[in-house]
């Protein structure tokens, strides 16, 4: 059943200078539960497409629905977890996982507490609850903002590189744990990177675009080649250096054409 | 980073003492005229005198609360209508022309027309420090809001928030240690625009001190007056910057 879908959406900026289109028609049916990669150079729209789903940017023409009803503005059901600036420094790990649940009136005070502290679990903080997001290191922060739209319940889960801050071994390390958390809690993901071992690790179907203004250059489905299942060692298999590889060729084919 | 000189000020004090110092020389030596440069003995003994006997504390009373008063109106109005601003382009765009013409007014040439309006009352120094600060102030409340990172509102925005709430749950604590920062510079300027105030329109404070021994050339007095203004400054200070601190700490490491 499709969940998220895209329908001829685009998107034009006006500048001085004119029009700029920076997403060409595009379609998309993402299943529920399904973790799809935006894959493509930097500034090529990936993440202003990205953003239409949160609500953030509205599209020119086109429509995304979800669950049938098209998307206007941002709301819980669509949460963000940005790259930098994904927690409130002014607030302590688990009130910012807390945060999620701020505008919801169907908790109470007391299931709020213990839904911060169940996700708080989830990706391994518990210890942390009382430190400040800048006590603690970059790739902590990161869980802290997926634990809060966790909390939040949100549908979907809009990933604006948020790795790409951290070093390598960080950066490996949540992408096994964010394949666990969402084997545990099934969200719809649309996860941007330029990153191709990381769309090729995370990602059921990589959604491949050219230089802007974005176009589908290629759709790939990892899951039907590595298998739902991912660990540490799914990056050994042969399976994977062979898609990663065309991945990269499919990167590399658009920007170079420069 | 941090040695013992960034705790105790070792440099900071030895070059204050090293410039009274030489202060105390030149005016024992005789080469100037105690009219102009009494020694700074002769100062502190002064200053001390006019605090112990006379009517000094008094008079900084009556100037501190004028610029508490002035500035808490002027911080009132400001934050939420700086707020307005930055959040809101329309506010902005309207508001922000006025503003800036009013700001650039330099506050003394505002003195005969708040003595035609006001008279020499409490009122005419209060409307003159408020002149002086909320028109500064509001601009940099302004700034202060579209300097927080816009990831903050998104956040919210995505989390159900209706925006008037996210300004208030998420716009206003993330710009609140920039804002107390600009609130004590502002402070600090209202004790420039006392000071115009009490010289020209007043029978109290410390303007009105300073002024009062400048016409009998008691200049021990004149600077025993601005060096009152100096300490009162400086404490204000410190314990804005304590509470800095103590209201922000997860911005210590």
């Amino acid at each position: 059943m499709s969940h998220l879908v895209f329908d001829a959406v685009t998107k034009t900026f006006q500048s001085r200078t004119g029009p700029i289109p920076v997403v060409e028609p595009f379609d998309l049916e993402v299943a529920k539960g399904e973790i799809v990669v935006f894959l493509g150079p930097s500034g090529c729209g990936k993440t202003t497409l990205m953003r239409m789903v949160g609500g953030l940017e509205t599209p020119t023409t086109g429509a995304i629905r979800l669950g049938g009803a098209v998307l206007g503005k941002p709301d819980r059901r669509r949460g963000m977890v940005f790259q930098s600036y994904s927690s409130f420094p002014w607030l302590t790990v688990e009130e910012n996982v807390a945060f999620g649940m701020r505008y919801r009136g169907d908790l109470g005070a007391a299931e709020k507490r213990d839904r911060a502290r169940h996700f708080l679990g989830v990706v391994g903080l518990t210890e942390f609850a009382a430190s400040y997001p800048n006590r603690i290191s970059g790739g902590m922060r990161q869980r802290v903002a997926i634990a809060r739209t966790l909390a939040a319940g949100s549908d979907v889960l809009l990933m604006d590189e948020p790795f790409g801050a951290l070093d390598a071994q960080r950066r490996e390390q949540l992408q096994v744990e964010l394949r666990r958390i969402l084997e545990a809690d099934a969200k719809t993901i649309v996860f941007v990177t330029h990153d191709v071992e990381e769309a090729a690790f995370l990602a059921d179907r990589v959604v491949v675009f050219t230089r802007r203004p974005a176009r589908t250059l290629a759709l790939v489905d990892v899951t039907a080649r590595l298998g739902a299942h991912r660990d540490l060692e799914t990056r050994d298999s042969r399976a994977f250096f062979e898609l990663r590889s065309e991945l990269l060729h499919l990167v590399r084919s658009t920007a170079e054409d420069t | 980073m941090a040695g013992i000189g960034a705790r105790v000020p070792v440099a900071g004090i030895v070059f204050g003492a090293a410039l009274v110092a030489l202060w105390e020389g030149a005016a024992r030596s005789g080469l100037v005229a105690p009219l102009f440069l009494p020694p700074p003995s002769v100062v502190l003994a002064t200053l001390v005198e006019m605090a112990t006997s006379r009517d000094l504390l008094y008079h900084a009373g009556v100037s501190t609360a004028r610029v508490w008063t002035a500035f808490l109106i002027a911080a009132m109005m400001a934050v939420p209508i700086g707020i307005l601003m930055g959040s809101y382009k329309l506010a902005g765009r309207s508001l922000e022309p006025t503003i800036d013409f009013i700001r650039y007014l330099p506050v003394p040439a505002l003195v005969p027309l708040a003595i035609i309006w006001f008279g020499v009352g409490e009122e005419t120094k209060i409307f003159l420090l408020w002149m002086g600060t909320f028109f500064q102030l509001v601009l940099l409340v302004a700034d202060d809001v579209r300097r927080v990172p816009h990831e903050y509102g998104e956040l919210a925005a995505t989390l159900g928030a209706p925006k008037a709430r996210a300004l208030a749950d998420v716009t206003l604590p993330a710009m609140l240690p920039t804002l107390w920062d600009n609130m004590r510079v502002t402070l600090g300027w209202c004790w420039s625009y006392v000071i115009v105030a009490e010289i020209v329109a007043a029978d109290s404070g410390l303007g009105f001190v300073i002024w009062q021994a400048r016409r009998y050339f008691k200049t021990p007095e004149v600077m025993a007056g601005v060096i009152a203004i100096g300490i009162i400054g400086l404490l204000t200070d410190q314990i804005l910057r304590a509470l800095h601190a103590r209201l922000f700490p997860y911005l210590t490491r």
